[in-house]
């Protein structure tokens, strides 16, 4: 398995603007593909896989980059596996409810979130990994600590929890202004969720200031997160073709893929704008 | 001792793994019972409230694992036998924090004498005997009170397991620790989980404060003991019927 050689170098900036927050030296050597303890029962000699995973508020197009990497990844033949919140079996759709429920408080919820991360972990995440796949996650843990810490919930206590998570090969963060984040999301949906505008933390009572607060705060813990775990920035206002082609290239480097020409298939061609 | 991420402090990583002092920021007490199956915490906690209940405190009893909220995933995950270690540990913890948030915490600023039938020793030994990391478990429920009085009710490991047996058609999956592979017996498997779960607990004597019970003690006299050190440490007048 490699190591992430490259996770030091500067952000990656696919429109040429220049960066506003380029990591000086950024991460620390990664001596250990957990954080902290180790999971019980896993060898790590037997992952040959390995894990990318995108970073990004709603908004940010981490979904709609997922999907063209992973026709990318399955064209070099490369197989794919994804995860993502709320997506294990176990508490899924438990969680689901408790979000339409509103009476769930701080520390379940995020106690949810870590269960349903970890299920995905060590059910489908470590066993894709034992088989050599390449684990693209939509959203990681870095949105989990990000999401509680905002809510006061203390940092050491969550990275304390996630120690046990696996060290990602490469983490993308697609960085962008919560504003455009709005625009794009109301675009989408013609409206805006009531937690991705942190409602349940009462920021005001205009649904644009409390977005636009909330998503301010999520990014402040991402510069930190950012600098602690060595993200590598993206912009994430770049256009789809643009962020793609600096994710693939990341990406091709770190497996040894040498071409990182791409042109979507026709059933993705509408995401490639 | 693992790895701790490059850059927190030490102190404050440190603060995270030991157990929080106690800070009373609220005018309610809270009394825990702790033991194995079978030690006889549950029926001495019954008697307890009982007393308490009869002579007008304002009291609240609590029981681990209770919540309504995640137990829909409880019981899917033991139904399947999908629980691992972590996930089993990371669930109670979730329901845990309910009940701590939606009842203890409120119940004791409300001023409430708060009686729990197990708290976080229980997590603490049991999720140590299935092999999670002691240090994590404890970091998972940092949040958590500390108790003024935790009632620690030792009986010898084949008492307590004569007692469960006997009473009990039959032992659950994840009750008897048959996740851990330790035996294919049911009531081997039983036995032995519970003996780890035990030397765990007496392991916590020390560090967490706890107020040793014998459990093999008749019920009546070990009553009168724990009603005897509940007013030793805790001013009941405070939880008293208010005189008109």
């Amino acid at each position: 398995m490699k190591r992430p050689g490259k996770n030091g170098s500067s952000s990656a900036q696919p429109n040429g603007r220049p960066s506003k927050r380029g990591r000086k030296n950024g991460a620390p050597e990664a001596p250990s593909r957990f954080y902290g303890t180790t999971l019980p029962g896993v060898k790590l000699e037997e992952l040959s896989g390995a894990l990318f995973v995108i970073e990004g508020t709603d908004g940010s197009g981490r979904s709609t980059q997922i999907s063209l990497l992973t026709e990318w990844l399955e064209s070099q033949g490369f197989a794919v596996q994804t995860m993502g919140l709320r997506r294990s079996f176990l508490v899924g759709e438990d969680i689901d409810a408790l979000l339409a429920e509103n009476s769930v408080t701080r520390t379940t919820l995020s106690l949810m979130y870590s269960t349903d991360f970890f299920d995905q972990l060590e059910r489908r995440i470590l066993p894709a990994l034992r088989s050599g796949l390449i684990v693209l996650a939509d959203r990681y843990i870095f949105t989990l600590i990000a999401r509680s810490a905002v809510r006061g919930i203390g940092r050491d206590y969550l990275h304390g929890i996630y120690e046990m998570a696996l060290r990602p090969d490469l983490t993308f963060w697609l960085n962008l202004r919560p504003e455009i984040a709005f625009d794009r999301e109301f675009k989408k949906s013609q409206t805006i969720s009531y937690w991705e505008s942190g409602r349940d933390m009462s920021l005001s009572n205009d649904l644009f200031q409390s977005f636009i607060r909330y998503q301010s705060l999520i990014k402040k813990e991402f510069e930190y997160l950012s600098k602690r775990h060595g993200f590598i920035e993206v912009d994430g206002e770049g256009s789809v073709p643009e962020v793609n082609r600096v994710l693939r290239k990341r990406i091709a480097s770190h497996l040894g893929i040498r071409s990182t020409h791409y042109q979507p298939s026709h059933a993705l061609s509408h995401l490639w704008r | 001792m693992a790895t701790v991420l490059p850059d927190i402090p030490a102190a404050e990583s440190e603060s995270a793994v030991k157990a929080p002092s106690l800070k009373r920021e609220y005018p309610g007490a809270l009394v825990v019972v702790e033991g194995i199956d079978g030690s006889g915490k549950s029926t001495q906690l019954y008697l307890l409230k009982r007393w308490l209940e009869i002579g007008g405190y304002r009291i609240h009893f609590t029981e681990w694992n209770s919540s309504p909220l995640v137990k829909s995933a409880t019981r899917r995950g033991k139904q399947r036998r999908l629980l691992t270690p972590t996930t089993f540990s990371l669930l109670h913890a979730a329901d845990f924090a309910d009940r701590c948030e939606r009842q203890i915490l409120p119940l004791l600023h409300g001023g409430y004498l708060v009686l729990a039938d197990r708290y976080i020793y229980t997590a603490f030994a049991r999720d140590a005997a299935r092999g999670c990391s002691p240090r994590w478990v404890r970091n998972l429920y940092s949040f958590a009170p500390i108790p003024d009085i935790t009632f620690y009710f030792r009986a010898p490991l084949d008492v307590a397991v004569m007692r469960i047996v006997a009473g009990r058609p039959k032992l659950k999956y994840y009750e008897a620790g048959m996740d851990l592979g330790i035996s294919l017996d049911r009531a081997e498997s039983f036995r032995i989980f519970q003996e780890r779960i035990l030397a765990n607990y007496d392991q916590m004597i020390e560090t967490d404060n706890f107020v040793l019970m014998d459990g093999t003690v008749r019920v009546n006299k070990l009553q009168k003991l724990m009603r005897q050190i509940l007013g030793e440490k805790i001013d009941l007048a405070q939880f008293a019927p208010k005189k008109k």
